[in-house]
């Protein structure tokens, strides 16, 4: 007959065994957190799982010194402790003493951190920004002297304008050795006194760019004298650099763009001025020349010569109007003188003798108006309208 | 970013806020003559600055190497 042992008895047993074995005192597990319960004891329960399992976790309130940052759901974390016995619940668990982000979590914790750091001393604040100047003639650039982002700064610097001086630090943008190559070239430019400094990469992971998130790369960028404009891979990516940086360009080639302005435009700024200079000129001439004009036409109605030219004017129209009086009385008598020639030619004698009357006289060529002029026998003329008849009276009657 | 200090001479963006100013003085219908023509000297000089800013010298780019030196690039 074996022996039969309590439940407590096991549990007090395995939790020996797990005591004693050295590795599970001090192990680090990494895995995804599940299950996460943020207790108000300041206990964190949670659950770590990969793909084929998961172990319950518990980090106690006095250990969360050894959690600098917010556990969520689903972070990829690696937890230092010991994996020990739950009695009362008969079941293991890991005793977390320490947790981490894993990896790019890591990075990105360390990032946030830093963010917060320098945004906190106000190293981010617009107040310290220093504007960009827009011609410039200078451009440093603090980059890979192989690679697409050199390229397509000095292509699109040089095409906007052929005449502007770029001055390259070959840098170091990876690796352990990429922040102080950044910080050296910063300075080094400074001194040349270039007049806006480029500083960046192109596109890449957070480990590739990682560069650009230290700290002492933020302070070379905020203690620069001179303008510095980053361009850190892709639009997407946003380094410490970028947040410190005067500007902040989303690619090399969009801060060849804001650094270097189009010479063809400067040229054509330059010329419009000219000749709206020379317009306004023109015009000031010309409202001063009206100006006179209007002054001289002013004068000259009031001059002497104006008065007597006035007279000379009224004199002219009287004349004019004295001409015209006449020529009326004379075409008024012409005209009665007409009518009157007309009249005179209806009382005409010889007119009337067209109409069918005769004119009778005796011979002595007096008019004969009545019958007691003649006599039987005499002889007398009666002139018609074309000549005359001599005639015999043979007799007179008083009857018409 | 930090701020400079030292007095800079006239940047060529300040030189074209001047031409502007001096061509609103010009647009003025009661500037006497003898200003519109001091005005308009004053602009074509503040042009000739800006121009002779920009140095129409082609340039090679410049790289500094290892022992600070400068020399051309590619």
């Amino acid at each position: 007959m074996h022996n039969v042992y309590t439940v407590s008895q096991v549990n007090a047993y395995i939790k020996n065994m797990f005591t004693q074995d050295f590795l599970l005192h001090a192990v680090t597990v990494k895995g995804e957190v599940s299950n996460l319960k943020y207790h108000t004891s300041g206990h964190i329960y949670f659950t770590l799982k990969d793909g084929a399992g998961a172990i319950a976790c518990v980090m106690f309130a006095g250990s969360r010194r050894g959690l600098a940052f917010q556990l969520k759901e689903g972070m990829q974390v690696q937890v230092t402790g010991s994996v020990d016995v739950y009695e009362r619940d008969g079941r293991y668990q890991l005793y977390a003493r320490q947790i981490e982000q894993d990896g790019a979590g890591q990075l990105y914790e360390k990032f946030e951190q830093l963010k917060r750091k320098l945004s906190e001393l106000g190293m981010f604040a617009e107040e310290y920004k220093q504007p960009i100047p827009r011609f410039i003639r200078t451009l440093g650039v603090v980059t890979a002297p192989t690679g697409a982002a050199v390229r397509d700064i000095i292509n699109i610097s040089t095409r906007r304008n052929p005449y502007i001086q770029i001055i390259l630090y070959p840098a170091i943008v990876q690796g352990d050795q990429a922040a102080a190559s950044i910080v050296r070239g910063i300075q080094v430019l400074s001194e040349r006194a270039v007049d806006v400094i480029i500083v960046g990469r192109g596109g890449g992971s957070i480990e590739d760019l990682w560069a650009f998130n230290e700290e002492s790369v933020a302070e070379a960028i905020f203690n620069s004298p001179i303008p510095i404009i980053s361009a850190v891979g892709h639009e997407t990516d946003t380094t410490i650099a970028d947040y410190v940086a005067d500007l902040r360009a989303p690619t090399p080639s969009a801060a060849a763009e804001l650094a270097v302005f189009e010479y063809d435009r400067f040229q054509e700024k330059t010329e419009e001025y000219a000749t709206v200079l020379m317009q306004m000129l023109q015009r000031q001439l010309q409202l001063k020349k009206d100006k006179a004009a209007a002054f001289g036409r002013e004068l000259a109605l009031l001059s002497p010569m104006s008065r007597v030219r006035d007279r000379q004017m009224r004199a002219a129209n009287c004349e004019d109007r004295l001409n015209a009086a006449m020529q009326q009385v004379l075409q008024n008598f012409r005209h009665q003188l007409a009518l009157d020639a007309e009249r005179m030619k209806g009382l005409s004698p010889l007119e009337r003798l067209s109409g069918g009357y005769a004119y009778a006289e005796n011979e002595k060529g007096e008019n004969i108006r009545s019958i007691t002029q003649v006599t039987e026998g005499d002889v007398i003329r009666v002139r018609v309208s074309d000549g005359q008849i001599q005639t015999k009276v043979t007799g007179v009657t008083g009857e018409i | 970013m930090a701020a400079k200090k030292e007095e800079k001479a006239m940047t060529v963006e300040q030189a074209f806020e001047e031409i502007e100013k001096k061509i609103s003085l010009l647009e003025k219908e009661d500037v006497s003559l003898e200003d519109s023509f001091r005005f308009y000297q004053e602009g074509m000089k503040l042009l000739k600055y800006c121009n002779d800013s920009i140095d129409k010298v082609e340039k090679k780019v410049q790289k500094i190497s290892s022992d600070g030196k400068t020399e051309d690039f590619e």
